[in-house]
């Protein structure tokens, strides 16, 4: 394996990553939940559904912040959890207004 | 499988932090919780066998209950029937009730004389079992935020750092983990065995780890999930809420108790009645719960379902069992609760979930002293933050298990004394606890495990000497004739305290014959 350099190699950036994995994470997991709560199996009516949507939403949500320590800086993480988040929103819109 | 390496140092640091934040907390959390697994055990082994009355046959039973609620006003605004062989047919709260719990209850047991006459004894609740079960959901943390304990909101944000140091770990592991899984490496220094067994017993039961720490985060936050889906949800409510009634019912109405059995058997059918508690009986909200219980099934409950219903219209109001109607997510979501209790598999499945705990726990120990041995100096003075963390460990730990362990052998000798247990355990397992803590911090930590351990493996080691004596002394009180048998919580304890004597003479050998320049060696 080839040494990385310094630029190369992931930066720490702790809080700024935590907290915007946290936030973003959370939008993104309410998101998912949203889109399999209205357009998945059994509709928005299934009996239960509704509690298994709410324990969805800390896995996915925690899923996202422990790897979120991946990204290379604070700021990637910012830019790609932005456009995880916009892709998830616009699946749901698209959703709701075609069917 | 290679990783990079700057990946791996960032998770590791991680791993670290997670891991000492919220260790100790676990490590209550854990060892509690495998002892929660027999909590009804706990509760039966603690409350002496002559606060019971007889019990009676189901076609005595509406005998029992007019006899009662002609004599008895609060036995009019609700009671508790059980079918269970070793308990009082009727009871009813004099004092308390309802919902929570408190350490001041008092039941009054009723039965049948053999001639048909009711006869009646009141008595104190034991909440020896729920106490422990309390130190499991708050690790021991008293106050309140709203309607929620202090501690399980604590220990949900441990819970969320804990699901961190899983992931965490895991990666750190994968490139030595098909290697190195197996290996026990026991002649590269005690620092190698530690994180090796630290390792295999992680990823053992990583699956049970991972349930366990999303369903505390679920468990403690689930009104803060709720609301945001409630965004989701636009105009849909989340759930329907039940229509109020206005119709007043009124306790001579009540139907029989043979009734209710034919009513629930098509719904029941495979599951045991446990107990039917009817509360406000003569209001415009009355309520029946019926506790049902299976063996080798999930359970949405700890130990199992209950049926919600109107107990004069038989209208189920809320249901836990696993019904048709609920469609697949039903089944799913309780099976969800059902993985955190372990209650699917009967006796061998509580049995494995309580190894799973102690594993659990012993995984959160280690760590702390995998920590202090990678802080180690190769000189007989220690840092000041080493030291301090392995007083902590130590007082913590070990004086916990020490105040429950003393909490739960203090049982059988408080009933000599009264007939009102329950505060007794809460400062028996606070002054320990604290004390414990002071003690490791005054003295070096390696001595303070070495005695904590060795009170550890008396006081466990007393409660089955207890169990054996106990009725003889309750015979020169009184006439009463208790049974003394040995069960499972004292045989139990006796395993411990050979586990726990045998750990204090290893740490008593490490301290004297081991590597010298060592927080837990002594001169």
């Amino acid at each position: 394996m080839k040494r990385l350099t310094e630029a190369e190699k992931i930066q720490p950036h702790w809080w700024r990553k935590s907290l915007i994995a946290g936030v973003l994470g959370l939008t993104f997991a309410y998101g998912v939940v949203g889109v399999f709560a209205w357009f998945g199996p059994g509709g928005i009516d299934a009996p239960m559904k509704v509690q298994l949507n709410m324990w969805l939403i800390s896995f996915i949500w925690l899923s996202v912040v422990s790897l979120s320590f991946l990204f290379k800086t604070a700021t990637t993480a910012l830019y790609r959890l932005t456009l995880a988040n916009i892709v998830i929103y616009l699946i749901f819109i698209g959703l709701w207004t075609l069917l | 499988m290679k990783i990079r390496a700057d990946i791996l140092r960032t998770y590791q640091s991680i791993h670290t932090w997670t891991g000492i934040l919220t260790g100790l907390l676990l490590f209550i959390a854990f060892y509690a919780g495998a002892l929660t697994m027999f909590k009804p055990q706990i509760t039966q082994w603690a409350i002496p066998s002559n606060q019971h009355l007889a019990q009676v046959s189901s076609d005595q039973l509406d005998e029992l209950v007019t006899q009662a609620m002609g004599q008895f006003d609060k036995a009019r605004d609700g009671f508790i029937i059980s079918f269970d062989e070793n308990q009082s047919p009727m009871k009813w709260y004099e004092h308390g009730g309802g919902r929570g719990f408190r350490l001041d209850d008092q039941l009054r047991h009723a039965s049948l004389t053999e001639s048909g006459e009711i006869t009646t004894q009141m008595s104190s609740t034991n909440e020896l079992g729920t106490l422990i079960d309390q130190l499991h959901r708050t690790a021991g943390i008293i106050g309140k935020v709203g309607h929620e304990d202090l501690g399980v909101i604590i220990l949900g944000v441990a819970a969320i750092l804990y699901f961190l140091a899983l992931v965490s770990g895991v990666i750190i592991l994968l490139p030595t983990l098909v290697k190195n899984l197996f290996a026990l490496r026991q002649n590269k220094g005690s620092s190698r065995f530690w994180l090796d067994s630290h390792n295999l017993v992680g990823i053992i039961s990583l699956p049970f780890h991972l349930i366990i720490a999303w369903s505390v985060i679920v468990f403690a936050f689930h009104d803060f999930f709720y609301a945001g889906l409630g965004v989701v949800y636009g105009d849909k409510p989340l759930f329907e809420r039940p229509a109020s009634s206005n119709v007043e019912y009124s306790v001579t109405e009540l139907p029989s108790m043979e009734t209710y059995r034919q009513q629930l058997s098509t719904m029941t059918h495979g599951y045991q009645i446990v107990s039917m508690a009817f509360s406000n009986l003569s209001t415009k909200n009355p309520a029946l719960a019926v506790e049902v219980k299976t063996d080798g099934q999930i359970m949405r409950g700890g130990y199992s379902d209950f049926i919600y219903l109107n107990p004069y219209t038989f209208a189920v109001q809320f249901n836990t069992l696993n019904q048709a109607s609920e469609g697949v997510y039903g089944p799913i979501v309780n099976s969800l609760f059902a993985l955190h209790f372990g209650n699917y598999a009967g006796n061998f499945g509580r049995w494995l979930y309580f190894a799973f705990g102690l594993l659990g726990a012993f995984l959160f120990y280690s760590g702390n002293l995998l920590w202090l041995e990678k802080r180690r100096k190769k000189q007989a003075a220690q840092q000041a933050s080493t030291r301090f963390m392995a007083s902590l460990t130590i007082g913590v730990c070990l004086g916990s298990m020490l105040g429950v362990s003393l909490a739960i052998l203090l049982t059988k000798w408080l009933y000599l004394i009264t007939h009102q247990p329950n505060s007794y355990y809460l400062a028996c397992y606070y002054v320990v606890f604290f004390g414990a803590i002071i003690y490791s911090f005054f003295r070096q930590p390696a001595l303070a495990a070495i005695h904590l351990l060795k009170l550890l493996a008396l006081s466990c080691a007393l409660i089955p000497m207890s169990t054996l004596i106990f009725p003889l002394l309750m015979q020169i009180k009184s006439t009463a004739n208790i049974g003394s048998h040995l069960g499972v919580v004292d045989i139990t304890a006796l395993f411990f305290a050979v586990c726990f004597y045998v750990s204090a003479n290893k740490v008593h050998q490490r301290a004297h014959s081991g590597e010298p320049n060592s927080i837990w060696a002594l001169s």
